[in-house]
């Protein structure tokens, strides 16, 4: 037992949840497989949206944050992440809609052309915005009291 | 025998970079705020590996073609009981669940992944065999969870970006998920409860609020060379939250529907067309490309059991009829209760001379994805079950299946087969 802990660096416990966690796993592939396109294409879709984030998406966040949130007083600055995190998590999740990526689809489904989701999505951006300046207003006043 | 030493980098010279953790400098970082979001983690995401198992049941994909031809021979093909009819709301809240809870834990999933990404860049990048196999099974977890989550969320909004099949994706990546989950949750749950019970303590007024390292080994996420406090843990938390609660109200309001289907304003099952027809549908009559003279006159339903027996629209309206409020729930999250008129399918199987226990494969006249589906034995036998021919005291539209559809309480919506034009009962042994 002694000798697995310091080959292996961990308990028999460790080794035998990750085995059964890797059987699984391997069970799933095998599946999978039975459309071996499908698991090329999914392979394939991941790597691609690994790069897409990677090397597009990240600079292009962290570029943002830098010259406009880190800019600001220290005082400030949370009062302007927090509605914009909001709102960026809104969009990351519902960018398809927002965007319209999926109306045919949608329309030949429900048989509603819907408009104006990205009215709607600046709208509630401009109100959360809203909200946080009001907080930001009445903050030195609750930090009195 | 004499031990065998690898070549380990230094690990006291990390190269510059990511690796180092003075590199990392956000003061928000730290073991208790992971284990916070993990805490949340916990619960939510269980509950939506174990809704999104029981929608598989609920599809049957043992039965017939309901598969999509997924070969359900594999080791992860089971269903585990046949899907009851009972309460009719049963699908509906599952899915319901499974889409909300989704929605909401996104981005807490996403909050916890930033707090541990300083993790990535450990270094030395191995320590031992056991250090390997776990960073290879965290690998495991991290992609199978965004590759859920992102598919997931796509194909609720109708944008198939994906070059491979859903159905059969979602479910081998979700077990993927699960055994990678399974792992993790024993492994990293002392952590974590040490990490709450230190911040209690904290809290308390027992320590600095300075964190030791919880994990022997591991780096603390902590950083030691921490910027301004440009956000607090409140702060993001007020954000993580908010974005979950939005998202839940859409989840929501596209569920339950009724009055608060606006609710859904940035879902594209935010709103419904007017008058007592106008609820959801999951594919429209023109979407079909069928002509017209399809469901016309000319239009027959064929009963297939012992024998067969074929009705015109006039011959299933004189057979006794049964009206049932019955929700249409869709995998995507939605789902609409209507009042629902028709002849129930038990008739129907005793005039083609069909008895005993059965399933039923229904035939539309619509042949694209689901233009068959196969009930099972338990859906056959409710007597809520119906062919059914008028909607809320009025004909069937056209975009809701005329001349008739199946509906049968607590299944997926795309087994209602509209536009049917063949039912054929087959006796299965118990």
């Amino acid at each position: 037992m002694s000798r697995l802990r310091a080959r292996y660096g961990a308990g028999p416990a460790h080794l035998l949840v990750l085995v059964a966690s890797f059987a699984i796993a391997g069970a799933a592939v095998v599946g999978w497989v039975q459309r071996p396109r499908d698991l090329e294409g999914v392979l394939i879709w991941f790597a691609a949206a690994v790069a897409l984030h990677d090397f597009v998406l990240l600079p292009l966040y962290s570029l943002l944050d830098r010259i406009t949130v880190a800019r600001l007083p220290v005082r400030s600055a949370a009062y302007v992440r927090v509605p914009a995190i909001i709102s960026g998590l809104l969009m990351l999740v519902l960018f398809p809609t927002i965007l319209g990526f999926g109306a045919h689809r949608e329309q030949a489904a429900s048989g509603i052309a819907e408009h104006g989701y990205l009215l709607r999505w600046l709208l509630l951006t401009a109100a959360l915005f809203l909200v946080s300046a009001f907080a930001y207003a009445l903050g030195p006043i609750r930090r009195r009291t | 025998m004499p031990r065998i030493r690898l070549p380990l980098p230094d690990p006291e010279k990390p190269p510059p970079g990511p690796f180092r953790p003075e590199f990392w400098r956000s003061p928000l970082r730290s073991p208790q705020l992971t284990a916070m979001l993990g805490l949340v983690l916990l619960i939510g995401l269980p509950a939506v590996a174990l809704t999104g198992l029981l929608s598989n049941d609920a599809y049957q994909p043992g039965l017939g073609g309901n598969a999509l031809g997924r070969d359900v021979h594999g080791p992860l093909d089971f269903y585990l009981f046949g899907w009851p009819t009972g309460p009719s709301w049963l699908y509906a809240f599952t899915q319901g669940a499974h889409v909300i809870i989704g929605l909401a834990v996104f981005p807490v999933v996403l909050a916890k992944l930033w707090s541990v990404i300083p993790r990535l860049f450990e270094w030395p990048p191995v320590r031992s065999p056991a250090h390997a196999l776990e960073r290879l099974s965290l690998a495991l977890l991290v992609g199978s969870a965004l590759f859920e989550f992102v598919t997931g969320i796509l194909n609720i909004q109708y944008w198939y970006a994906f070059p491979f099949d859903f159905t059969q994706a979602h479910y081998y990546g979700a077990w993927v998920f699960i055994g990678a989950l399974l792992a993790h949750i024993p492994l990293k749950l002392p952590t974590m409860r040490r990490s709450l019970a230190l911040r209690k303590a904290v809290l308390d007024g027992a320590g600095p609020l300075a964190s030791p390292a919880v994990d022997a080994h591991a780096r603390p996420l902590t950083s030691p060379n921490p910027g301004p406090t440009t956000l607090t843990r409140r702060g993001l938390l007020t954000a993580v939250g908010g974005a979950s609660l939005i998202l839940v109200l859409q989840g929501v309001g596209q569920s339950v529907g009724g009055p608060l289907r606006s609710l859904a304003f940035l879902l594209p099952r935010g709103r419904t067309r007017p008058g007592p027809l106008g609820f959801p549908v999951n594919k429209t009559w023109i979407g079909t490309g069928l002509h017209r003279g399809a469901v016309g006159v000319k239009w027959r339903l064929t009963v297939r059991g012992q024998r067969t027996v074929v009705f015109t629209r006039e011959q299933l309206l004189a057979l006794p009829q049964h009206t049932y409020d019955l929700p249409i729930a869709c995998v995507e999250g939605w789902s609409t209760t209507q009042s629902w008129t028709g002849v129930r399918v038990q008739d129907l199987a005793a005039l083609a001379g069909a008895s005993g226990r059965m399933m039923l494969t229904t035939v539309s006249l619509e042949q694209g994805t689901y233009g068959s589906a196969t009930l099972g034995h338990e859906q056959v036998s409710d007597p809520e079950t119906l062919l059914a021919l008028r909607v809320n005291g009025l004909d069937l539209p056209l975009d809701h299946g005329y001349p008739a559809r199946i509906i049968s309480p607590a299944i997926p919506g795309v087994h209602c087969t509209k536009w049917v034009s063949e039912m054929q009962f087959q006796t299965v042994e118990a």
